[in-house]
């Protein structure tokens, strides 16, 4: 049954032949959740990745060993990827900021001009 | 602790059984069904032949025993207390997860136990793979319970597999005839009937879920003899593989 | 680990250069200053598309090869040396799928499914990093893998870091974190030898001797003879032509195999002190294109495995298939 192979572990399976056509089926690798990762108590989650996973149980659990098997981590979330809602690219021009709406920045507020000027007018 | 003949004996084959289902285990990294799966179930392999690595350095340090790498990769084949369970090869992926579900489950019952064992390194020990062990069952449990209610075809090979390993997974319990009755005086640990039934007690919730018929534990028999070195035909082949580099030169650093 | 330096060709590369005109001259030019500008392109993001079918097959080599590497390397999991070493490896072993599995998903974002390219790679049509269609003979040939083709790797992941797109970059910054372990493990076992028993200090220049050839060609052909790099240069798919690869490999690294006392198979290595660059022989090319296209002593088990894999998953992977599902790529 030797597959000749120089790995023991290769020589005990019973592989297939060389021109072999084999196809995965398209979902076979089941459906696609995010990843946050909470690295200490008190931290934001935040996104490290995904996983593949036929259900949300088993996305954590295999979150848990694809990200936190060596990073800190005290906590994860996971969320299908299909459920995540996105501005759309071409939308980045709602984020630009509009200069004169000075009142909703710290800058837009000159306590001490007014203190001094207080001051002076005593 | 009085009785070291007794200790050493529960430690080896606590050991023995880890190091060896660790390295079978391990045979599916890069080979698993799927990859978050294939890191998943690597992971665990590793946590079992780190256990076992600590075992033979408490029997090591605190009970004289030889130096861990030459314990383990060059004692004979008699002198290896492991269960048929874990020496048996993989087969297909449904034997595997079956029998690392049943074996981490009574690992699980073990390690609490010891919890409160009289010897001080167990109970440390214990501490230090909780956590490990709740992934592992969490793991195992959500495997065994998805696949079993995931269509004919895939109970059938769950419930194939549970007929095939219980009976060797219940010859894990398989007390010393010489030294349980020390342990259990000494408070080591509760015994092996005891963590039998504690153990029965945690697959059978998870079996029902999973609506796999638990065979009645009365009328099986559990597979005994790799306590007192008698070993499937499997074993021998897997430690001269697994010492095979290590045996070029057992006196060279690798 | 293994970022080939070297992305095989599509045979229909030119049709996709022919397909790129239709792209749309000013999206193009936003585009091409936005990657000059030096920030990164995003998956819902317009792109040429050439740029996408680059990325999908750059990407995805990169995935198979970690998968496919994963191969020569288990060789010797049953059979390490002790228990430092042996779960050194399985670990190790388990972060080339892992990168893989993080690869998949950067190419995912591009639009073609794991499924796809798992199929490609069976099929022969998308290839892997060529090095790992040799043998790992002994348990020396992991420690030089381990510490020359992982370190081989890093210098080609770190400069394919600095990249153009997100998600390839994020999947490569944890990539590379991890590598600096397998470079260690591997520098460490191979150090191991090198100071060991005349034995083992035969055994890691044998190791050293068969792999050096398969090291040299890890960064691809020449780039005398390298096609189509200027494009993927300007929009930073490519970030290092192969022979400056190469050049910073034999920089970093030759020394290190030389201080141990260990030879290297070929007469005319040497840094020029004028120029400052390493000089060697070239390596066999044409051996090179014979490996690629089925010829080298692994391509056909390697294969074989992997479809062996696939197949004994396909039950577990069917049986909680969920076709009703509303799938969607990863976002990012």
């Amino acid at each position: 049954m030797s597959n000749d192979s120089l790995d023991p572990r290769v020589n005990r399976l019973k592989l297939g032949a060389a021109g072999e056509v084999i196809k995965v089926e398209e979902g076979e690798n089941w459906n696609v959740y995010e990843v946050f990762h909470q690295d200490k108590r008190g931290a934001h989650h935040e996104h490290v990745g995904c996983v593949h996973a036929p259900d949300p149980l088993l996305a954590l659990v295999f979150a848990k060993e694809q990200f936190a098997r060596r990073k800190k981590c005290v906590n994860l979330w996971v969320v299908k990827s299909a459920d995540i809602l996105a501005f759309d690219v071409e939308d980045e021009d709602m984020f630009a900021n509009n200069l004169e709406k000075t009142y909703r920045d710290a800058s837009g507020f000159k306590v001490m001009e007014k203190i001094n000027k207080f001051k002076q007018s005593k | 602790m009085s009785n070291n003949a007794a200790l050493k004996d529960l430690i080896i084959k606590m050991a023995d059984d880890e190091l060896i289902l660790g390295h079978r285990n391990s045979e599916w990294t890069g080979l698993g069904p799927v990859m978050e799966e294939d890191i998943a179930f690597s992971s665990m392999a590793q946590d079992k032949i780190g256990h076992a690595w600590a075992l033979y350095r408490i029997l090591h340090e605190d009970l004289g025993g030889e130096h861990p790498d030459r314990f383990a990769f060059i004692r004979s084949e008699k002198a290896f207390q492991s269960s048929h369970l874990v020496e048996l090869p993989n087969g297909e992926y449904d034997f595997s997860l079956m029998r690392h579900f049943l074996f981490d489950q009574a690992e699980t019952v073990r390690y609490e136990s010891l919890q409160n064992s009289s010897f001080a390194p167990f109970q440390l020990l214990s501490k230090k793979v909780k956590g490990e062990l709740k992934y592992h069952t969490l793991h195992a449990d959500a495997w065994i319970m998805q696949l079993s209610n995931a269509g004919e075809e895939s109970y059938a090979r769950m419930q194939t597999a549970l007929n095939n390993t219980i009976a060797l997974a219940a010859g894990i319990f398989e007390a010393s005839p010489e030294h349980e009755a020390t342990l259990i005086a000494d408070k080591v640990y509760p015994g092996e009937k005891e963590l039998y039934h504690r153990w029965q007690e945690r697959i059978y919730p998870v079996l029902v879920k999973s609506s796999l018929n638990l065979p009645d534990m009365s009328t099986i028999t559990p597979v005994y003899g790799g306590r007192q070195g008698f070993h499937t035909e499997y074993l021998q082949p897997l430690l001269k593989e697994m010492g095979e580099v290590f045996n070029l030169d057992t006196e060279a650093s690798w | 680990m293994y970022g080939g330096g070297y992305i095989f060709d599509e045979p229909n590369g030119k049709q996709l250069r022919e397909e790129q005109q239709h792209d749309e001259p000013e999206k193009l030019a936003a585009f091409e200053e936005r990657i000059a500008r030096g920030e990164k392109i995003e998956p819902g993001d317009w792109m040429p598309v050439e740029y996408r079918r680059q990325l999908i097959r750059l990407i995805e080599q990169h995935a198979h090869s970690e998968v496919i590497g994963a191969l020569p390397e288990g060789t010797w999991i049953t059979r390490a040396p002790g228990f430092k070493r042996k779960l050194a490896l399985i670990a190790k072993v388990q972060d080339e799928i892992g990168h893989g599995q993080l690869l998949y998903n950067a190419a995912e974002t591009l639009g073609k499914s794991r499924e796809a390219m798992i199929n490609d790679m069976l099929s022969g049509k998308s290839k892997y990093s060529n090095v790992f269609n040799y043998p790992a003979e002994t348990w020396a040939d992991v420690t030089v893998i381990g510490f020359l083709i992982d370190a081989a790797a890093i210098v080609n992941q770190v400069a394919n870091a600095k990249g153009s797109y997100g998600p390839y970059c994020r999947a490569l910054e944890r990539i590379c974190y991890e590598e600096s372990f397998h470079l260690k493990q591997g520098h460490d076992a191979f150090i191991e030898l090198a100071a060991g028993t005349p034995a083992q200090r035969d055994m890691v220049q044998d190791a050293l001797n068969r792999w050096w050839q398969p090291i040299m060609h890890f960064f691809g052909p020449p780039d005398k003879s390298s096609q189509h790099s200027e494009k993927l240069m300007q929009w930073k798919v490519k970030m290092a032509s192969n022979d400056e690869m190469r050049n910073q490999f034999l920089e970093s690294y030759v020394p290190k195999i030389w201080e141990l006392g260990l030879t290297l198979p070929d007469p005319n290595l040497r840094k020029n002190a004028d120029t400052g660059r390493w000089e060697y022989s070239d390596p066999d090319w044409d051996e090179f294109f014979r490996v690629i296209n089925g010829g080298g002593p692994c391509n056909e088990e390697r294969l074989r495995v992997r479809k062996w894999a696939e197949e004994q998953g396909r039950w577990v992977r069917k049986a909680l298939m969920n076709p009703g599902q509303k799938r969607a790529m990863p976002v990012a």
